[in-house]
């Protein structure tokens, strides 16, 4: 790729500009799924819900699961890819959940 | 001179050191000299003050890469006054205006420096880092599974709440592994802590810094006397056998950089 010095040291080349715009927005869906999903075992260990309730809340899981996996592969991120380091307060999401 | 000059100070040591200052290579290939003043000496050398002023030094630090050739010549001059004897090292861009505020800050700091010239005096600092050695799995669940699988057969009955425990087990079963680790690292840390006459902990770099995937769990400095050196690193071995969920890692031996800063220098 031969992109002027000009573009490359203002970077506002438009696919870097969206690929960055896109990691930013799936890392946080990712951050909301992981608190959903956290907030969903929880109630569940709390036996506050009805079977169905369980259920439902497991397809639909299951389901931002599959969506985020699709959303990933369709714009070639890996999973650690949707993480913001956040200094001194560390990453975003655990590197280890 | 017709570049007006500072002062780069590198460290402080007791005496002028025995092997010739003449042979370093200080900061961008500048000579290195000594300044003695009130008992001690400040091993220093000139520097453009046009690149070494507060303003162009600030600019400087951005830059990674005259940090690191500044960073690794500031070490080199450390580290072989620091054969001769004990030394003090000073924090990277300690830029004095002349010989003679260098001189007014060895004297004004005389005390503190006599006290922590004393106290890694024949000591060495080594450091440890350990990482889990399980690659830390990301936090979307089951990535094992291909595209293809994902959707199909899962619309059964039963399936959300099989989902549910399933993510339940692997979290929990995560949660104990890093829990693991992190009780490996204290252990691990405690027993070096023993062995060691002080001992500093670290921030853990992140992983991207590092250029490691994997997390770090410890990152710690120990200052040893320099007859102890070989239990430490027979103690490294045996932890690093016994603990299978980290990887050590031993760097060393350096210049007493994390026990013989002055107070007010801020160590990391």
């Amino acid at each position: 790729m031969t992109v002027p010095d000009r573009r490359r040291r203002i970077d506002a080349d438009p696919e870097s500009v969206e690929r960055g715009l896109v990691s930013l927005v799936l890392t946080i869906v990712e951050l909301l799924r992981q608190l959903m999903e956290r907030q969903a075992l929880r109630r569940v260990e709390q036996g506050t819900l009805t079977d169905e309730q369980v259920e439902n809340v497991g397809q639909t899981l299951m389901a931002l699961e599959d969506r985020m996996a699709e959303l990933r592969d369709h714009f070639g991120l890996k999973p650690e890819d949707l993480n913001i380091d956040l200094g001194p307060l560390g990453p975003l999401l655990p590197y280890d959940s | 001179m017709t570049d007006p000059s500072a002062v780069w100070a590198y460290a402080v040591a007791e005496r002028v050191p025995a092997a010739g200052l003449d042979e370093l290579e200080g900061i961008e290939g500048g000579r290195v000299r000594a300044v003695p003043a009130a008992g001690l000496v400040a091993i220093a050398g000139d520097v453009p003050l046009s690149g070494f002023s507060e303003a162009a030094l600030r600019r400087n630090l951005e830059d990674l890469a005259w940090l690191e050739a500044t960073a690794r010549a500031h070490h080199r001059v450390i580290a072989a006054v620091a054969e001769d004897g004990p030394v003090v090292p000073l924090r990277l861009a300690t830029v004095y205006r002349d010989d003679a505020s260098t001189a007014a800050a060895l004297a004004e700091f005389g005390g503190q420096f006599r006290s922590a010239l004393a106290q890694t005096r024949a000591h060495k600092e080594w450091g440890i880092k350990a990482y889990a050695t399980r690659p830390a799995e990301p936090g979307a669940p089951d990535d094992g599974r291909g595209s293809s699988e994902r959707g199909a057969d899962r619309k059964s009955a039963g399936s959300g709440a099989a989902y549910l425990d399933r993510r339940r087990r692997e979290l929990t079963a995560h949660e104990q592994a890093r829990r693991g680790v992190v009780a490996g690292a204290e252990l691990v840390h405690a027993r070096l802590a023993g062995l060691a006459d002080q001992s500093r902990l670290h921030p853990p770099q992140s992983p991207q810094l590092a250029g490691h995937r994997a997390q770090m769990l410890l990152n710690a400095s120990y200052l040893l006397p320099d007859d102890r050196d070989g239990d430490f690193a027979a103690a490294v071995d045996e932890l690093a056998g016994q603990h299978g969920e980290l990887r050590i890692e031993i760097t060393g031996p350096w210049p007493p950089y994390s026990f013989a800063g002055l107070p007010e220098a801020g160590q990391p």
